[in-house]
């Protein structure tokens, strides 16, 4: 029995029995109030009490009674019965209430105005008031407000007497528009809903962060709620709304503007939806890259100019392909450092003729895949960016650097989830492969790397991955022909650098590498797109099975040695990737390693190369490599 | 019905402190006592009033409350003598009793 009582009515109940009202008396009472049938719990509650107290106090409780009613007008039910209390109300707006409300404002004038303002702000807050309408109806300036409610700036008294005013009839009116709820909205109140028949405007629904909170979990749970699961959101949001301000549900009526409707909560369903879409849309674009038209500064070789991706990095991985050739002939003769990278060429250029192919197969891939994400390019800062890297290596002196740059497109070019694409180019430039390992590197060894690597730095792990992808053709020119000046190998240094990074996903930086880039020094460069990369498991997984694809598909066996053992680096160098934090830890990694790159014109072999390489990576992640590898 | 001579100063020192330190705070203005009342819902808030509200007549000593949801605020002011009394001490009393005993 005692389960078909709300809640309330069990405790009227336990109130009545624990004053003393004995059960008899009560189911007595209870057959002398049914006549009664009041629609209010509260009035229920009085006429219990009528019954309980009998007759004799009949002359005394409908006194009572009627006080309950005037004391009630707030909050009884009872349409017609409101009508007198809502005229009384009228009369004390003018008399008594107007000079309440002036004392109170004179209360409020005399307190320190930035605790009245913060008790003002916190109620615009609690209450959903836009600024706007205190704006005008208190003829405050807005910005004005703002600065004295949310930073305390000084407020004359007048203009505080103003707001404070408003403040106090402002209070009111909500209290009425809850109370009346049911009713309607007194038409008397001046401030009621602020103006809106001054302009016939209504102020603008504004989602409160009880509601929005509902609204988040149900999104959660449910993208596209039914009209009936909306309409219980509603329910619950209006319900939390009233509760923020301390009103009862049932009167969610008096949230006015701010009232939840199931439109409302369509809308808000719709325009969530629309923005997952928008957010997945760039997440996509960030890793299949920008475009590959950005303008490429006039670095080295005209080819670099940012014409269609394909066409000149294809030409250049050609000449490079060549180059290398008749460079490592020439280059073979030379004392210094030039001979293991002679020999790095030698490699390279066995390597690239089969390389070549991939990497253009890459090319066509690549630009496939710069496409595909859906054309967004980056923003154009960020291409700008890797124009200032990109001609940094070259004034360098074709320092070694971006060499990385290309691992990384290979790398990038994973990440982004093409890696049906990208395998193949891997396996069959184990160079590049290697390169992305190490690229994880920032770009900060050689000082114009580090220009490029600190711009670089500041991007975030996407941005950087848009970057790669604009600038990847860039680098690939850069590097071939960095790559022709200086030997393969120390060419290959260079690439590490940003550019390099920035080409990451695409797979024609991997062709780059191919192309005879010592895997090692382009892994240093670009820990930033590696980290970027990292974030990406399958990239990961590709590379680990594309290194280890590469080292047995087909590197010539002077090649073989340094892909092995890159690769053994890039494994380590991807797997510090990982956490984004490495980036941080990179850049000094990096130009530790790239100096070591730079100084390496002395005689350092090949396998000297390796190793420093080798080291390089893995001191990029945590010490410092020059001491080291020099 | 108790005493409704307004309380003197050594009777208001004797009683106002416990209450004060309950939260009963002197109104300003008038002689009275106020106190604010949270619960956590309407119908606990409600089922406090009502009790106090059979307790007050009882007592023929009622209060000047105010409700919204949760909250009660109430004060209490002898009328016949325009100030405190010993009903209203009664009264603050027993409204402490309930509201400890619904919270």
């Amino acid at each position: 029995m005692v389960s078909k009582l709300s809640h309330l009515q069990v405790e009227l109940l336990g109130a009545l029995l624990e004053s003393g009202l004995t059960k008899e008396t009560l189911i007595k009472a209870l057959s002398e109030a049914e006549p009664y049938a009041p629609p209010s719990e509260s009035q229920r509650a009085i006429h219990a009490l009528q019954a309980e107290k009998g007759d004799g106090d009949g002359a005394a409780l409908p006194n009572g009674l009627a006080e309950a009613r005037l004391s009630e007008e707030e909050t009884d039910d009872d349409g017609e019965e409101f009508t007198p209390p809502i005229m009384k109300e009228l009369e004390n707006l003018s008399p008594e209430e107007a000079a309440h409300q002036k004392a109170v404002v004179e209360r409020l004038l005399q307190e320190d105005p930035w605790r009245v303002a913060k008790m003002v702000k916190s109620y615009l807050q609690q209450h959903n008031i836009p600024q706007r309408e205190v704006v005008d109806t208190t003829g405050l300036n807005q910005s004005h407000l703002s600065q004295h409610l949310n930073k305390g700036t000084p407020m004359k008294t007048q203009k505080r007497a103003a707001l404070y005013t408003w403040y106090v009839r402002k209070q009111r009116e909500v209290a009425q528009q809850f109370t009346h709820a049911g009713q309607g909205i007194l038409t008397e109140e001046p401030m009621g809903d602020d103006l809106p028949t001054k302009k016939g405007r209504r102020n603008r629904f504004k989602w409160g962060p009880a509601s929005q909170q509902i609204l988040f979990q149900a999104y959660e749970r449910q993208k596209n709620p039914s009209k009936e699961e909306r309409e219980a959101l509603v329910e619950e949001c209006n319900r939390a709304e009233c509760i923020q301000r301390g009103v009862s549900p049932s009167q969610a009526q008096g949230l006015g503007s701010n009232l939840v409707t199931e439109v409302r909560v369509y809308n808000w369903f719709a325009n969530r939806r629309k923005e997952e879409a928008f957010r997945h849309k760039l997440a996509m674009d960030t890793f299949s890259g920008p475009q590959p038209a950005p303008p490429l500064p006039p670095h080295n070789s005209s080819s670099l100019q940012p014409p269609p991706a394909l066409s000149p990095s294809k030409v250049h991985g050609v000449r490079y392909n060549q180059q290398p050739a008749t460079e490592a002939e020439s280059s073979s003769s030379n004392p210094h450092g030039n001979s293991s990278l002679v020999t790095t060429q030698t490699i390279l250029h066995q390597v690239s003729p089969p390389g070549l192919e991939p990497s253009q197969n890459l090319l066509s891939t690549d630009t496939k895949l710069v496409s595909a994400p859906g054309g967004t390019l980056p923003p154009v800062s960020t291409l700008t960016a890797l124009h200032g890297l990109e001609q940094s290596p070259h004034a360098l002196g074709q320092q070694p650097q971006n060499l990385i740059m290309a691992s990384l497109p290979g790398v990038m070019a994973i990440g982004a989830g093409d890696t049906s694409s990208l395998a193949p180019a891997f396996t069959n430039t184990g160079t590049s492969t290697l390169v992305i390992g190490l690229a994880s590197t920032q770009p900060q060894s050689v000082p114009v790397i580090n220009s490029m690597g600190s711009s670089l730095t500041t991007l975030q792990p996407v941005q950087f991955s848009q970057q790669l992808h604009p600038s990847y053709q860039q680098p690939l020119m850069q590097q071939v022909q960095s790559h022709i000046n200086q030997s393969p190998f120390m060419a290959t240094m260079t690439q590490i650098q940003n550019p390099h990074a920035l080409y990451g996903p695409k797979s024609e930086v991997a062709q780059y590498t191919h192309t005879g880039l010592l895997p090692q020094t382009m892994v240093i460069t670009d820990t930033a797109n590696l980290s970027a990369l990292t974030s990406l498991t399958p990239t990961k997984q590709a590379f680990a099975s594309d290194s280890e694809s590469q080292t047995e598909s087909g590197m010539h066996t002077p090649v073989s040695q340094a892909p092995t053992i890159h690769l053994q680096s890039q494994d380590t160098a991807i797997q510090h990737l990982q956490p984004g934090t490495r980036l941080t830890s990179s850049p000094a990694a990096s130009s530790s390693s790239l100096v070591l790159y730079q100084s390496s014109d002395s005689p350092s072999s090949h396998g000297q190369l390796l190793p420093s390489a080798h080291s390089a990576i893995e001191t990029f992640i945590s010490t410092q490599m020059a001491s080291s590898s020099q | 019905a108790g005493k409704a001579h307004r309380l003197s100063t050594e009777e208001r020192e004797q009683l106002l402190p416990n209450l004060r330190a309950v939260g009963w705070n002197e109104v300003e203005g008038r002689d009275a006592i106020y106190k604010e009342f949270h619960f956590k819902d309407f119908n606990r808030a409600f089922g406090f009033m009502t009790r106090v509200a059979l307790q007050a007549e009882k007592l023929d000593h009622h209060p000047e409350w105010f409700n919204v949801y949760n909250k009660v605020h109430i004060t209490l002011s002898t009328h016949e003598c325009g100030g405190l009394s010993e009903r209203d001490i009664n009264l603050a009393s027993f409204i402490e009793q309930v509201a400890a005993s619904l919270s």
